[in-house]
């Protein structure tokens, strides 16, 4: 799972819009999935860490909690109804937000695109 | 180039006693629709089928910026007021305008707090209408987020609205129109979504008054879409079966703003509802 979003990290710091918009947020964001935590830290809307978990000294401003196969459903290019974001994750059950949800308003379309890059463009339809 | 057929004109109308300068648009001839658009939007929601021709033949589309929204002002006064939306208001705004057309029982069609509000007219005053398209629209939900996120200082209420409004597009709709259909929550004015929102997710007045809707006088017909988490197919079937009479369709590949995110899929689904309603008011 760390692979996935040492993934995103490389492609967030090729993609200059979400850069963009995320250059007032440098904050540590904790990822559960399953039983894995990854903590993703930011700097000004760069992905500067991608570091495995457990960590008890490691702060962070808010978590998206969530299992393995909700987010595989989540990355589908063309998701099902519920899995195509992450409040609808929260809305079945599938996922968790703690911490400062505000934090995570106030930039929630930067972290749900972030989230987002391990999606696969869909081919559209000719 | 091409000029599109829709107009667009301003009319004075009176609402909790005082005047209010409405925006409106229209295209088409016959029966007279009324489109309302959702929470912190506006008219532009409706444009993809006030700009299509076979709907635009025999249906007269009329969609309007309520105050506060789009190109229609906030009343006198507005910078010391907090805007909270009300049943009441929402209902006398719609009824002044229909009278200031001088429209006869039009068809009321509308999409979110739209469509809600809509649902209460079916109830309360069904005289005014010939049938009622409910878009996204079911009895009541209780908000499973904060409404006052949306009204900040220290942050853009329009961008975090927009962001949470995403949540219920569909990943079917194709990318330019989704981006438009934020386009429209990223332009409303302060505190308006929030506003809205008082309305959509406090007011639970509609639950009781569904039983009194007679869809043998005005026919109700109810769309929903799978990937609207605001307004579920479960919400919107609750709702429907509490009507007796009322009709249900599921668009299993669209969300909470059909009209807007995805207009090529939604339109088979609106053509199918205006066949439910009476051809003429």
């Amino acid at each position: 799972m760390i692979e996935v979003f040492r993934n995103i990290q490389a492609q967030l710091n090729e993609t200059p819009h979400l850069l963009r918009l995320g250059r007032l947020f440098s904050e540590t964001v904790l990822i559960e999935v399953g039983q894995d935590q990854i903590y993703l830290t930011f700097e000004r809307g760069q992905l500067v860490e991608v570091i495995p978990g457990p960590s008890r000294k490691t702060p962070w401003r808010f978590a998206f909690r969530t299992d393995a196969e909700a987010l595989e459903k989540f990355w589908q290019p063309v998701p099902e109804a519920k899995f195509h974001d992450i409040f609808g994750l929260v809305t079945i059950g599938r996922g968790k937000i703690d911490g400062d949800i505000l934090c995570l308003v106030k930039n929630l379309r930067f972290f749900k695109e972030v989230m987002a890059l391990a999606r696969p463009a869909r081919e559209v339809a000719a | 180039m091409s000029i599109e057929s829709i107009t667009g004109r301003y009319v004075t109308i009176t609402v909790e006693g005082a005047p209010r300068r409405i925006y409106f648009e229209e295209a088409g001839q016959g029966r007279a629709v009324v489109c309302l658009h959702t929470a912190g939007a506006d008219t532009r929601q409706w444009r993809h089928l006030m700009n299509d021709a076979e709907i635009t033949a025999n249906n007269r589309l009329i969609a309007f910026d309520m105050p506060w929204h789009g190109k229609s002002f906030p009343p006198e006064g507005f910078e010391t007021q907090e805007y909270m939306l009300t049943t009441e208001a929402y209902m006398e705004t719609i009824l002044a305008l229909i009278d200031a057309l001088d429209l006869d029982r039009p068809v009321l069609s509308g999409c979110s707090m739209g469509g809600r509000i809509g649902l209460q007219l079916a109830a309360l005053r069904p005289e005014k209408f010939s049938g009622f398209i409910a878009i996204e629209a079911s009895d009541f939900q209780p908000a499973w987020y904060d409404i006052d996120w949306f009204d900040r200082p220290d942050a853009h209420g329009g961008e975090m609205g927009a962001a949470l409004v995403s949540a219920n597009i569909s990943p079917y709709a194709p990318k330019a129109e989704r981006e438009n259909t934020l386009w429209m929550f990223k332009q409303s004015g302060p505190g308006i979504f929030r506003g809205d929102l008082s309305f959509y997710t406090r007011d639970d007045s509609l639950i009781s008054r569904l039983g009194d809707i007679d869809t043998a006088q005005t026919p109700v017909h109810i769309i929903v879409g799978a990937y609207d988490l605001t307004c579920t197919p479960q919400d919107a079937k609750r709702t429907a079966d509490a009507i007796a009479g009322a009709t249900l369709a599921v668009m299993d590949e669209l969300g909470h703003f059909p009209m807007s995110e995805h207009p090529v899929g939604f339109r088979p689904f609106f053509v199918d509802a205006l066949s439910k309603m009476p051809s003429q008011g």
